[in-house]
């Protein structure tokens, strides 16, 4: 059921430059692409989804994906886009629009929780017509009005996962089971770690037995820094890497890394060596959301694209192919429908143990989070 | 109707014309980098735009009307323009944009427009933070320039007096990874340089890893995500513009001296350094602009076959700008790689004599 997913972005990208292009020896058609106001989803029944590259079920293999099943329900034109690479490119992209009051082409697109609330603060986005999404009574209690959306009118989680850690059994010849697992010296060069900083970050933090929940100021996180200096100093860090570390995993070129259990699920199906594991000391806990930008045209229809995800029954289809945890309640009955298997296992729907390892990273203030990112990206090296 | 006009054209003198050449050309140019630069906008911009369009106008009006000498004098600033008009456009009024901002601090941290304020500390810290990604780029480019001129300057010269008839195909065979991207050839040796991949068994079988690890090619068993991996793609990458200029410049020497110098017994690798590479420093030279210059600010090759070690100021320049948002300190570590570039490039067509390229 699934192929090396990921590996295939690059392709896709080359394809979509090339219809850019082609639509570029057009003169209306770069008119309109200069317009701003002009974009994707200008009708009354038209939509426009910016998502995360393989976060929903593809119409493949004989089975319905969830956009044809929601455009053959609702009638909603809809263009599903999966240009949504890393929360701060993203946000360095919409800032010159967003930020002086221009607004852009998609109605929904889908921040990673904290930048969901980064949004929310500098008003860029609207407020979700709740009313018309009836089936948002099925969020689960878990996540109604964190404190990046304390009201919950702005955001809808879509997926939620954890951070792990990641490795080839082939090339550990062991498992591993501690964060310390990724400092280990027989490892040396072989360790990769994620840009994003709250997952890598959270994670080391866990590992020296700081809880990432509570951490307010740069010094409460300062020994996760100097490890993850150190350890890039001295060679045990390979790559910093987005999405792609599956390649690197799968090839054996990461022995280890930090990483997202959804992906390490879709990749076991291909590459039986990969493992994933919540480490002893606990994993970091995230979610993507479902947001309307600032003075998005189709407000109704992102409400009826939002209320038709909510639904267990197409919510199921997604987790059954994206593999992560579901926001929504009643997904895991429905799921033992299509796939027992799935439903019985822990990291899609963890335990109350499992779940009181899991730690959201905290909600830090606008003048601590630039530290935390400024110190961040001084190590990656970029 | 026309005739007094042209009755007038007529009378004025060569260097009047090119008075009025050169005053059109500057007055056209600095309005395009007026608007560029928004040093003007609006309504203003607009009125600025059309006097220079106006004065276009009247400068082809006189040349078309104007007697022989008139145009003789003015033609060579009609030449000039599309050129400068371009470049003050799409380069000049960039290059200021960016002074600008680099001299600029944001307000608040996610300010879309950064405020003008002569904030002199950007370049410090472009200084004092990236000292290293500085250092390695210039290095990297450096060695990976040396080692395109050791491999193109062989492959030119045979393609120039070996190739007879197959010329032209080796000449293409040179040109033909173009056709593929450049991010896709450079992701491509990401799997044939893999930990498990096929250069490593090679290796491996060979038991020629212990030499590499000791020439420090090879780290830990890594080929890739290595320095030698970053210098290595970059050679690759920039091999083409090593080996074209010096083959035209190789191409265009007369057999006939090389002949001569045997004739007067000179040995054949005598020949070959008194003649043959003298008269190709040339090529040699643009060559080494053309992989130098770019080299030095590229960000591909560390990004993908480097470690979080052996980052380039290219790669720091990229994040600053499209993941951190600090549009002054990435404005002013390019203005940084800038100066430094042009000041190597001049000390180094110092020593190496550029008159020979015309």
């Amino acid at each position: 059921m699934n192929a090396p997913k990921r590996g295939f972005s690059r392709r896709e990208l080359l394809i979509r430059s090339g219809v850019v292009g082609a639509a570029g020896l057009s003169l209306p058609a770069i008119l309109a692409a200069c317009g701003g106001d002009d974009g994707g989803s200008g009708g009354a029944d038209e939509l426009f989804v910016e998502n995360w590259p393989y976060y929903i079920d593809p119409t493949e293999d004989g089975a319905t994906g969830t956009i044809d099943r929601f455009v053959a329900a609702s009638g909603v034109k809809t263009t599903y886009s999966e240009a949504y690479n890393d929360n701060l490119e993203y946000f360095a992209k919409i800032q010159p629009l967003l930020g002086t009051g221009k607004t852009i082409d998609p109605d929904i697109i889908m921040p990673t929780q904290w930048m969901a609330g980064r949004l929310r603060k500098l008003g860029w986005l609207e407020k979700l017509p709740v009313d018309k999404v009836p089936n948002a009574k099925n969020l689960e209690d878990a996540f109604k009005n964190p404190p990046s959306d304390p009201t919950g009118e702005f955001s809808l989680p879509w997926q939620a996962g954890t951070a792990g850690i990641a490795y080839n059994i082939d090339v550990t010849g062991r498992e591993l089971n501690s964060v310390a697992d990724l400092f280990d010296p027989a490892f040396k060069g072989k360790i990769g770690m994620l840009t994003e900083m709250r997952d890598t970050i959270g994670l080391l933090l866990l590992g020296l037995g700081i809880n990432p929940s509570t951490v307010s100021s740069f010094n409460d996180a300062a020994p996760a820094f100097e490890q993850l200096e150190k350890a890039k100093a001295d060679g045990q860090i390979r790559a910093f890497t987005g999405n792609d570390y599956m390649d690197d995993l799968s090839l054996g070129n990461f022995a280890a890394c930090v990483g997202w259990s959804g992906d390490i699920l879709q990749l076991q199906a291909d590459n039986p060596s990969a493992r994933f594991v919540i480490p002893e000391e606990g994993g970091t806990l995230w979610w993507d959301t479902m947001v309307v930008p600032k003075g998005a045209k189709n407000t109704a229809a992102a409400a009826k694209f939002m209320d038709f995800v909510y639904d267990p029954v197409q919510a199921a289809q997604i987790t059954a192919w994206v593999q992560y945890m579901s926001p929504v309640k009643g997904v895991r009955e429905e799921l033992a429908k299509i796939d027992p298997e799935l439903a019985d296992d822990p990291l899609l729907f963890p335990d109350d143990a499992t779940r009181a390892r899991l730690y959201a990273f905290a909600d830090l203030s606008d003048d601590v989070e630039a530290e935390f990112e400024e110190a961040f990206s001084a190590i990656t090296g970029a | 109707m026309a005739a007094p006009v042209v009755s007038r054209v007529r009378n004025l003198t060569g260097s009047s014309s090119e008075r009025i050449g050169l005053t059109g050309l500057v007055l056209v140019g600095v309005a395009l980098l007026a608007v560029g630069a928004r040093w003007v906008s609006g309504p203003i911009a607009l009125v600025v735009l059309v006097l220079a369009a106006l004065i276009v106008v009247g400068f082809i009006t006189l040349a078309v009307l104007g007697s022989p000498e008139t145009k003789r004098a003015l033609s060579p600033y009609g030449l000039l323009k599309p050129g400068s008009l371009w470049l003050a456009i799409f380069y000049l009024a960039p290059l200021w944009t960016l002074l600008k901002i680099s001299l600029s601090s944001k307000e608040t941290r996610f300010a879309v427009f950064p405020t003008f304020t002569w904030e002199f500390s950007n370049y410090g810290k472009a200084f004092s933070d990236f000292g290293p990604q500085f250092t390695r780029a210039f290095l990297y480019a450096g060695i990976a320039t040396v080692l395109t001129i050791l491999i193109g300057y062989p492959i030119a010269y045979v393609i120039a007096f070996r190739g007879g008839k197959y010329r032209n195909i080796l000449l293409g065979l040179v040109v033909i990874p173009f056709f593929t991207s450049y991010l896709i050839r450079t992701i491509a040796w990401t799997s044939i340089l893999a930990d498990s991949g096929p250069a490593v068994k090679v290796l491996d079988t060979l038991q020629l890893s212990g030499v590499l690890e000791f020439l420090n090619i090879m780290q830990d068993g890594k080929l890739i995500n290595t320095p030698a991996a970053v210098i290595g793609g970059l050679t690759y990458n920039f091999l083409p513009f090593m080996i074209l200029p010096i083959y035209v410049s190789l191409e265009k020497i007369d057999v006939r001296l090389v002949d001569a110098a045997q004739d007067l017994y000179s040995s054949g690798s005598r020949a070959f350094r008194k003649v043959v590479v003298p008269l190709s420093i040339p090529g040699i030279f643009a060559g080494t602009l053309l992989t130098f210059i770019p080299a030095a600010g590229d960000f591909v090759n560390a990004q993908f076959l480097g470690n979080p070690n052996t980052t380039m100021i290219g790669n720091s320049i990229q994040d600053q700008f499209l993941r951190q948002n600090n549009y002054p300190v990435a404005s002013a570590m390019s203005f940084v790689l800038m100066a430094i570039i042009t000041v190597m490039v001049i000390v180094y067509s110092r020593f190496f004599g550029t008159e020979d390229l015309a």
